[in-house]
């Protein structure tokens, strides 16, 4: 009887410190190991010089996959490094396999990583705001002076968050507005309008449902094509990132904002769309459709796909390449309300964690590659002479070089988003000229973007932001596609959904915090 | 001697083997359509949709999946090996403790059964696990971390504890009579009377180490280490990515939407050796389970 007694007891207490075991380990470890480790180096950092006697191994995550010749770049990279740092780099990979989940794993489990990919749609205010990144305010002039100079005020200005700098955000104006990509010779052969508003778009829409039997306007999933065409038309913008149903109403009334279903423009938008579907200028199916409706332009069964201008310029050089006799015409956006906002610096950068072991090196390397332009080709295009050659005075490159056979060497490329450098970057030839003519028309008509940097978290209203994005799933959609009966009743029942989900709660969240950064960066 | 089939009893039997030849090719179409995928040109599965039977057969995307063939090869590699090893390692470690268990004369056994029974109600949760395991044990991007954490799990050990209990104790002390020590009755007599037992975990453990790739997701980097699962699902991911808003912050210079067919194709390489794995366990797996499945 005792013996039993003993063992059970003996039983509880394994499993009460098994248990207590496992609950400290879950909150207080990581953050404690990770913060305490790295104060204690901060100051280490400041009071020495820059030092490379001591030869250190970096270990880098981009997001993304890898190339497969990637090993041998970074071999060759590496040699270089050696010699002038005394540093190798290791680059790690994410793939795009639940990146999410593995970047939270990265940051929060305080593994050794001198410095990863950050950005604005990867999390990097919440992480940030967290204390996952490193303050970099003290080191940059001291082990990036260049890099320093080389970002502008404003883009610095990003990366900001309480007077400290988290990133080192990358220098390449982008525009990345919405707009679609379509079938400039179907076109022409109708004699239909130019494409340049709303109205013309449906009237090429309604000549090709007309005229080309077998061929459905926007084919395959149209959620995009449409959700996009209804912010740019009333210059609607969501705030806060994750594409929900909160927008501030105009670029020039940015603290007006609404819940746009809730708006007289979504009203009659919606009744338009009604007429749309029903007139077949999208499938029935179109919402539960997984194929993307570019892939039916190339079967030659859709005539319209939504694009970003840098995905127009691919998908026409591949259009190109596949099938020369079909002419793709672009038109962005941008032009229904006459400017574009060039998207925020850290939509793509690099930081450095708390938890990494020599992140003065990290930001020397980073320095290298964003100045020595043998580095920098290095790392991004890969090996000259077998990736790709230069031409026009290394403006250009083409891809692979000339002296390979292009059947068994490929172009290179990396996830190379986050230390990206304008006057360092080429552009292949060979491809669609309209994406330069298209910055250029964006630069005349740029505007800084005041929507996305408000970036929100959206703990304290979580549990309504769910429940609305859900409502607007199952009730939104459809309504979007025109694919209800009866659109009066449709958008009562969407709004009273809405209601019902707490989209005020919401929406009063969302008012303060943007009203917060416009006061703090003093717009009107 | 032959009897004479009255009426009933052959209904019955068209009834029955209608309704399972209905059923099994309910259960085959899908995989049909799979293969039939695959061998479909990619421009009439984008225009027309999947067919039972393709209008034009095409070997395109079995040439794109072989073109680079050494990355496949490798994974496929990566995968026998670490199934391999995982099952025979999972095999030895998960019946030696269900037999330690069985074993009436081990004192603590309902105690230590208990603690294991116990880790099935709670679990760390992933980031404990992913700390034990990067910065304890130092396994990132190493094979120990695939191979490890599966080799053992508590449910194996109570079926397996369960299924040697059904071994006649008199059959031990015989043994034992006769002279055999414990490894002796364990590798002559217990492991020989357990073979429907151990097919069944054995292909438990198969199955899930081939078909793992979440573990290879979160803790391998190198690419050359990448198990076929993993591999297949990285493509499908690449996928995803360019139909989200992140394909918008990217340029696009370094994406290639696969092609469907060659996700087919991909699907059809992964699976078909573990399809072809089971015939042969089938007879022992019924019995395995059903026994294994009486507590006791």
């Amino acid at each position: 009887m005792k013996r039993k007694l003993g063992a059970v007891l003996a039983t509880a207490l394994f499993a009460a410190a098994a248990l207590s075991g496992c609950g400290g380990n879950d909150e207080a470890k990581p953050e404690a190991s990770a913060s305490g480790k790295s104060d204690g180096k901060q100051d280490a950092v400041a009071s020495a010089g820059p030092d490379t006697s001591k030869p250190v191994e970096l270990v880098w995550y981009l997001l993304g996959d890898a190339n497969k010749d990637t090993p041998k770049v970074m071999e060759e990279f590496n040699k270089m490094l050696k010699k002038d740092l005394n540093a190798t780099v290791k680059l790690n990979f994410t793939t795009w396999n639940d990146w999410q989940t593995k970047y939270n794993l990265l940051l929060t489990a305080g593994e050794k990583i001198d410095m990863i990919f950050a950005s604005s749609w990867a999390g990097f205010f919440k992480y940030a705001k967290q204390g996952a990144f490193l303050d970099l305010t003290p080191l940059l002039p001291k082990y990036a002076p260049q890099v320093q100079k080389q970002v502008p005020e404003q883009d610095w200005s990003d990366v900001t968050i309480g007077g400290k700098i988290y990133a080192v955000p990358n220098t390449n104006p982008e525009y990345t507005p919405d707009g679609i990509v379509y079938r400039e010779d179907w076109r022409k052969e109708l004699n239909l309008p130019e494409i340049k508003d709303l109205a013309s778009i449906e009237a090429y829409m309604d000549g090709i449902k007309k005229n080309k039997p077998g061929v459905i306007p926007i084919n395959g999933s149209a959620w995009n094509e449409i959700s996009t065409l209804f912010m740019a038309y009333h210059d609607f913008h969501t705030i806060g990132g994750e594409s929900g149903v909160i927008v501030s109403k105009s670029y020039d009334t940015p603290r007006d904002i609404v819940a746009y279903p809730f708006t007289p423009e979504y009203e009659a938008w919606v009744k338009k769309m009604k007429e749309w579907a029903d007139k077949g200028y999208w499938s029935k199916n179109t919402l539960s459709s997984k194929q993307e409706a570019g892939d039916l332009i190339k079967a030659g069964t859709g005539a319209i796909y939504w694009r970003n201008p840098p995905g127009a310029s691919g998908f026409i050089t591949d259009m190109q390449k596949q099938n020369p006799k079909v002419e793709i015409g672009y038109f962005p956006f941008t032009r229904l309300h006459n400017y574009a906002m060039p998207t925020m610096a850290i939509a793509n950068g690099m930081a450095i964690p708390k938890s990494a072991a020599n992140p003065e090196r990290s930001l020397m390397v980073l320095e290298k590659i964003r100045t020595d332009p043998k580095y920098y080709n290095l790392i991004t295009y890969g090996i000259e002479g077998y990736h790709y050659d230069l031409i026009n005075d290394g403006k250009n490159i083409v891809t692979p070089s000339k002296s390979q056979d292009p059947a068994k060497v490929q172009g290179y490329g990396i996830a190379d988003w986050g230390w990206r450098y304008k006057p360092l970057m080429k552009s292949g030839v060979g491809g669609w000229d309209g994406l330069d003519k298209l910055n250029e028309e964006f630069a005349k008509i740029s505007k800084p973007d005041i929507f996305s940097p408000i970036s929100m978290d959206y703990d304290p209203v979580k549990t309504e932001y769910a429940a609305v994005n859900q409502v607007k799933d199952q009730y939104g959609k459809p309504l979007m596609m025109g694919l209800v009966p009866n659109v009066d009743e449709a958008i009562k029942t969407y709004r009273d959904k809405l209601k019902a989900a707490g989209i005020d709660k919401v929406l009063d969240y969302v008012k303060q915090q943007a009203t917060a950064y416009y006061d703090e960066k003093g717009i009107k | 001697m032959k009897r004479k089939k009255d009426l009933s009893t052959v209904s019955f039997i068209a009834i029955a083997y209608g309704t399972l030849s209905l059923l099994a090719i309910l259960c085959l179409l899908p995989f049909w359509l799979i293969v039939s995928g695959s061998f479909t040109a990619e421009n009439e599965i984008i225009g027309e949709g999947f067919k039972i039977w393709p209008k034009e057969l095409s070997i395109d995307a079995y040439k794109a999946v072989f073109t680079n063939p050494e990355q496949i090869l490798r994974a496929y590699w990566v995968t026998i090996w670490i199934t391999a090893a995982g099952t025979f390692l999972g095999l030895f470690l998960t019946s030696m403790a269900g037999y330690v268990l069985a074993r009436k004369d081990f004192k603590y056994r309902n105690a230590v059964s208990f603690f294991m029974y116990f880790t099935t109600l709670f679990s760390g949760g992933l980031i404990p696990w992913y700390i034990l395991i990067v910065k304890y044990l130092s396994w990132k991007d190493s094979y120990l971390a695939m191979l490890v954490p599966g080799l053992l799990s508590a449910w194996n050990i109570i079926l397996m504890k369960n299924f040697m209990k059904s071994i006649p104790d008199s059959i031990i002390e015989s043994a034992r009579i006769d002279g055999a020590n414990d490894f002796t009755i364990y590798s002559r007599l217990i492991l020989p009377l357990s073979t429907p037992g151990l097919a069944t975990i054995g292909l438990f453990l198969a199955l899930g180490y081939w078909n793992d790739w979440f573990t290879a997701n979160i803790f391998i980097t190198t690419e050359s280490k990448y198990p076929l699962q993993f591999f297949l699902y990285k493509i499908l991911a690449n996928a995803a990515v360019l139909r989200t808003d992140i394909a918008a912050n990217l340029s696009a210079v370094n994406f290639k939407a696969p092609a469907e067919t060659l996700k087919m194709a991909v699907a059809v390489v992964v699976t078909g050796p573990i399809v072809l794995l089971y015939p042969f366990v089938q007879k022992y797996f019924v019995k395995g389970l059903t026994i294994g499945a009486v507590k006791g």
